[in-house]
């Protein structure tokens, strides 16, 4: 310990404030443990102040202007003008009420929070060196530490999210205007969400991706009608070309990309959006003092308790692995916290959701066909369009499908993915169905809301057991 | 490599048996020679079992919070060897003994096809102690159901489902933790009015239950090692079986262990049962000639047997054999709300002690005070000495002096009596007791000789005994042979109490704490240090007119303890 140091006891020091850390903390101060949580920067992390939220709000922001404006279908005739500035106020006012909401929570729930950052000193000894110079440091002595300090932007050689037109997610979610013109690297989930956000606001996006394809996690059908969508949005994909670097222009930037084959292209845009994927976080927090180093991945590996190989210490959230989700972090904090406390908590979930906002969104849960075909099941499947769905047509939204996975002998549901609105919300009752390991029965047996698109779930279910009424039975 | 099995070693003298508390490795684990295995507790003493070979765990042979016999084989190694390599398939099948649903059939496939995601084996050897492995193949359940299993320490993935295409419910986790294999609520006594097949079965399964309860009390062993030899050799020739969920829906409505009916066909190379294949497993069972039936009776025993060794039905088949008067009183019980703690290890053993004593020697108390101006400046004065020498020289070895003075003079004080052989013991060494508060419960290391030993010895043995008492490093004989016992009831608070006899000694001292109290001095009341104390004597020993003599004898010593430098 340093000379003049403040030192306080803590049962459980939770390291980072995003939806891993701050719902490590909350649970754990439900049950009884002493809990400090420390945060550099802000209450809610990558999720509230860079990621889920603010993105989910102007992307909602976006839908709302390019529905009013291709409604004419409908007899619905305006012009929508974006105010930029206006946008970005409500998007803080919204993250604010919740990142300040966290904070309330936790206080509530008598977690003692510290502003700072935290670097380990020994298994039981951290030390909080607070914001700016001067300010002062700080030893926090722990039973249990939970690591949860989440994922930043992977930065690709030639692109540094330092100068001005390169831009990362977290950078392009503070604009002040909508930009005329981008050029965006990746066409992942966040590259895609992205995209598809600033084409509606009136943005032409020239995406660029190494691989063949958008959405490389994603079965064939699913992306299909999502990149379809997109591109009659008006995107301009290149597949199978990576950026290789960029220079200024007059009005913008001019980027380089290149084939495997070397052929050579270049896009103009404003300025250039790099969203190629996160990396763990595992640098400020001096791993090294208590053993502990990434694997080759760059996580934290955890066994099916969120322990690391140091017993006290839990990695949870973005820092301890694929997949890199807020539910999945919240999920992780809640058992880290239950073991930290002595209570027989595990890891023993079936299946962690996942779900795109893009047009149409896509959601998907626990195995697919294939998957289930890999780990030894007869999987049967069962399949619903939205073109058969009342509620969809009537949505004006008939592009996509429900599909209900099941194991052949059983009947016991599998999986899903759902491609069509709202499928974020859809995918929460196949998420239920999968952890129950209900059976295709249960799901068929239960009344569902008329006209609504969770019927497609219902459905789906029917036509897997091949009584289906309102498809054809495969 | 060979296989080794190894047994529960001596935990010292007169212990039959210890509650093994953790396991310290898993099934799969290297170990190395002498390095600690598992803790077990006996009497009172939490003890470290070291691993007598090098080599790698293929099998752990208790859960934990069992009570293991000495002499039963707890694990079992693979050591460096000549024979052929019997390896993996013990621990494998032993973690991943799921009873055949299509889906765990199917998740096994994929545990050996993808490599990467770990054998059961795997998982089980990454679950610290204590703690129900999270299986890695897909195990149908609930999320409250699988939170059920870990409570409970059971391995869900060893649990044989009864809901629609097997899914594990939670009767199901409940009936597993206590051995049985189906859940009460499905026991075939539907069956059993429907058809008379089904009404043999159960018969044969109801006095295999008694059977196996009759058991409990001696053969605990035996049941274990009936478990590990030959389980099912008889009918249960497989732990899982392919059928269709109609199939098992009419097997368990016939009472009928699928595990065990012949399979008249193949699916995939497994055997594959058929709903008419159970019809005539179950015909047969009727008459009883087959042999099949009796082999099915076979292996509920042995099912049951299982049932004998976990710690739950173990306690339970007691409570209600040995106090019979308190079923009310317990029935009300079990229905109260309320946190549910275990009543095992420490905790037990001090109960089942107390409450031995306390009905066996019939207790009678005795308090008395005195001043202790002299025996405060005395202490004052030779721990200044002591701790020159580094020891902490507190009031309680001149209470220890006090009372093996006075013992040698009253020996029925310092005696125990022999009911089985008609006698009384007057013991011919002095071994005092020192109760110690940890955190696990009250333990009780003993001085041994302390007759023998003078102030500075005696401080320092009973700090050293009394801090490894802590934290549980004391070796249980170092608690065994105590003559006497003195409790310190002036560490916390309190004046006087009624100690209770650590049994079959013949009695306790309780020193309350010294301080300034009113006291009568050539008829004025003045402010003294005084000390107040109890005694709790067995009455079939000692009279209370011989209680109150020798307590006047200690008064007397520790009132001029300058005497005691004598002694
Ligand atoms: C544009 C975008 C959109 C996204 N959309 C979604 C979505 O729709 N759904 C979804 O589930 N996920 C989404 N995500 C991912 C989601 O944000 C992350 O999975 C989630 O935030 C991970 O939570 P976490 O607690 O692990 O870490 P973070 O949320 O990254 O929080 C970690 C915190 O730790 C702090 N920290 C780091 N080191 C230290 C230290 N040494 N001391 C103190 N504090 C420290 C950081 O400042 C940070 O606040 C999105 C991400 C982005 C970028």
């Amino acid at each position: 310990m340093v000379m003049g140091d403040i030192a306080t006891a803590t049962d459980l020091l939770v390291i980072g404030a995003g939806p891993g850390g701050y719902v490590a903390a909350i649970r754990g101060a439900q049950l009884g443990l002493d809990t400090t949580l420390v945060e550099k920067d802000a209450y809610g992390g990558a999720c509230l102040n860079r990621g889920c939220i603010p993105s989910k709000a102007f992307i909602h922001g976006a839908d709302v202007a390019h529905e009013a404006g291709n409604a004419e279908e409908m007899g619905i005739h305006a012009d929508p003008a974006i105010d930029m500035l206006q946008m970005q106020e409500w998007k803080s006012d919204v993250v604010d009420q919740l990142t300040s909401g966290v904070e309330k929570l936790c206080k509530a729930n008598g977690v003692s929070l510290l502003e700072g950052t935290a670097a380990f000193e020994d298994e039981h000894t951290a030390r909080i060196a607070h914001g700016g110079e001067g300010q002062g440091m700080e030893t926090v002595e722990f039973e249990h530490a939970v690591i949860a300090t989440g994922s930043r932007p992977i930065q690709i050689p030639g692109f540094d999210f330092a100068d001005d037109p390169v831009l990362s997610s977290s950078q392009l979610l503070q604009m002040e205007s909508v930009p005329d013109r981008l050029v965006v690297v990746g066409a992942g989930y966040i590259g895609m969400e992205l995209s598809t956000m600033l084409t509606k606001l009136g943005t032409e996006v020239t995406v660029v991706e190494m691989l063949d394809d958008v959405l490389p996690a994603y079965e064939a059908d699913v992306k299909r009608i999502v990149r379809k969508r997109a591109e009659e949005l008006g995107i301009d994909f290149h597949f199978g070309e990576g950026a290789t670097g960029w220079e200024e222009t007059a009005d913008g930037v001019l980027v380089s990309t290149e084939t495997e084959a070397g052929d050579v292209s270049q896009y103009e845009g404003d300025a250039v959006l790099v969203a190629v994927g996160r990396q763990p976080v595992t640098d400020t927090m001096e791993l090294d003092a208590i053993g502990l180093e990434p694997n080759d991945a760059g996580f934290i590996e955890t066994d099916d308790r969120a322990r690391t190989d140091v017993e006290n210490v839990f990695a949870v959230g973005d820092v301890a692995g694929e997949p890199m989700l807020a539910h999945k972090a919240s999920a992780e904090g809640i058992v880290a916290a239950e073991v930290a406390a002595g209570e027989p908590a595990a890891l023993d979930q079936q299946a962690i959701p996942a779900a795109v906002f893009t047009d149409p969104e896509i959601a998907t849960v626990g195995l697919t066909e294939d998957d289930a075909a890999d780990a030894g099941f007869d999987p049967v499947v069962g399949e619903m369009p939205l073109r058969a769905s009342g509620r969809a047509l009537s949505m004006g939204e008939s592009d996509g499908f429900v599909r209900i996975v099941a194991d052949e002998a059983s009947e016991i549901v599998l999986g899903g993915q759902i491609v069509g609105p709202n499928a974020s919300e859809i995918v929460a009752e196949v998420a239920l169905a999968v952890e129950m390991s209900a059976t295709l029965e249960d799901v068929a047996g239960t009344v569902h809301t008329h006209p609504t698109l969770a019927e497609a779930v219902m459905e789906a279910a029917e036509n897997a057991q091949g009584q289906a009424i309102h498809t054809l039975n495969r | 490599m060979v296989e080794r099995t190894f047994e529960l070693p001596d935990l010292g003298e007169g212990i039959a048996e210890g509650e093994l508390v953790s396991w310290l490795v898993a099934a799969g684990d290297t170990v190395e020679e002498d390095q600690v295995i598992a803790e077990v507790e006996t009497d009172k003493a939490l003890v470290e079992i070291p691993s007598p070979y090098d080599g790698s765990v293929t099998r752990l042979h208790h859960d934990e919070g069992e009570i293991v016999p000495v002499d039963a084989v707890i694990a079992t190694f693979e050591v460096e060897g000549d024979e052929e390599a019997a390896t993996e398939r013990d621990s494998s099948s032993s973690s991943a003994d799921a009873e055949g649903s299509p889906g765990e059939t199917a998740a096994d496939a994929a545990d050996t096809d993808a490599a990467a995601a770990g054998t059961p084996a795997d998982a089980a050897a990454d679950a610290s102690p204590g703690e129900s492995p999270v299986p890695s193949g897909r195990v149908f359940a609930s999320p409250s159901t699988r939170a059920l299993a870990r409570e409970l320490g059971v391995d869900i993935g060893a649990v044989e489902g009864s809901g629609p295409g097997g899914r594990v419910a939670g009767a199901d986790v409940r009936a597993h933790a206590q051995g049985a294999g189906t859940p009460a609520g499905e026991e075939p006594a539907a069956g059993a009015a429907t058809a008379s097949a089904a009404a043999a079965e159960t018969a044969a399964t109801t006095t295999a239950d008694s059977e196996a309860v009759a058991a409990v009390g001696n053969g605990t062993a035996e049941a274990v090692e009936q478990r590990e030899s030959g389980v099912g050799a008889a009918a249960a020739e497989r732990d899982r079986t392919l059928a269709m969920p109609a199939t098992r829906q009419l097997a368990a409505d016939l009472g009928v262990d699928l595990n065990a009916v012949p399979a008249s066909e193949e699916r995939e190379g497994e055997p594959f049962v058929t709903p008419d294949d159970v019809r005539a497993f179950a015909a047969e069972g009727s008459d009883g000639a087959s042999g099949v039936a009796s082999g099915v009776a076979g292996a509920t025993t042995t099912e049951e047997a299982k049932s004998a060794t976990e710690p739950v039905t173990t306690a339970d088949e007691r409570s209600a054999a040995e106090t019979p008067g308190e079923g009310a009183a317990a029935g009300d019980l079990a229905d109260r709300p309320g946190e549910r703690v275990p009543y095992r290890g420490v905790r037990r053993t001090i109960g089942e002690q107390m409450a031995e004593s306390k009905y066996t020697a019939p207790h009678v108390s005795h308090h008395d005070e005195f001043d202790a101006t002299e025996l405060v400046e005395l202490q004052e004065e030779l721990a200044a000495v002591a701790e020159t020498e580094g020891v902490k020289l507190t009031y309680l070895p001149f209470v220890v002096k006090a009372i093996t003075t006075a013992l040698a003079e009253f020996p029925y004080l310092n005696a125990s009596l022999d009911e089985s052989a008609g006698e009384i013991v007057l013991h011919d060494e002095y071994n005092v007791g020192i109760a110690v508060a940890t955190d696990a419960g009250l333990m009780v290391p003993v001085v041994k000789n302390a007759d023998e030993k003078g102030l500075k010895q005696l401080a320092e043995e009973i700090r050293d005994l009394a801090e490894r008492a802590r934290n549980r490093q004391i070796k249980p004989e170092e608690m065994q042979g105590g003559t006497f016992t003195i409790t310190n009831i002036g560490v916390i608070g309190g004046e006087f109490s009624s100690p209770i006899i650590n049994h079959p000694e013949a009695a306790i001292f309780a020193m309350g704490p010294i301080k300034k109290r009113p006291w009568v001095v050539d008829d004025e009341v003045v402010a003294r240090n005084t000390m107040r104390f109890s005694m709790s004597v067995d009455h079939r020993l000692v009279d209370g007119a011989d209680a109150a003599r020798f307590s006047n004898r200690v008064k007397e010593l520790l009132a001029e303890p300058s005497r005691l430098l004598l002694e």
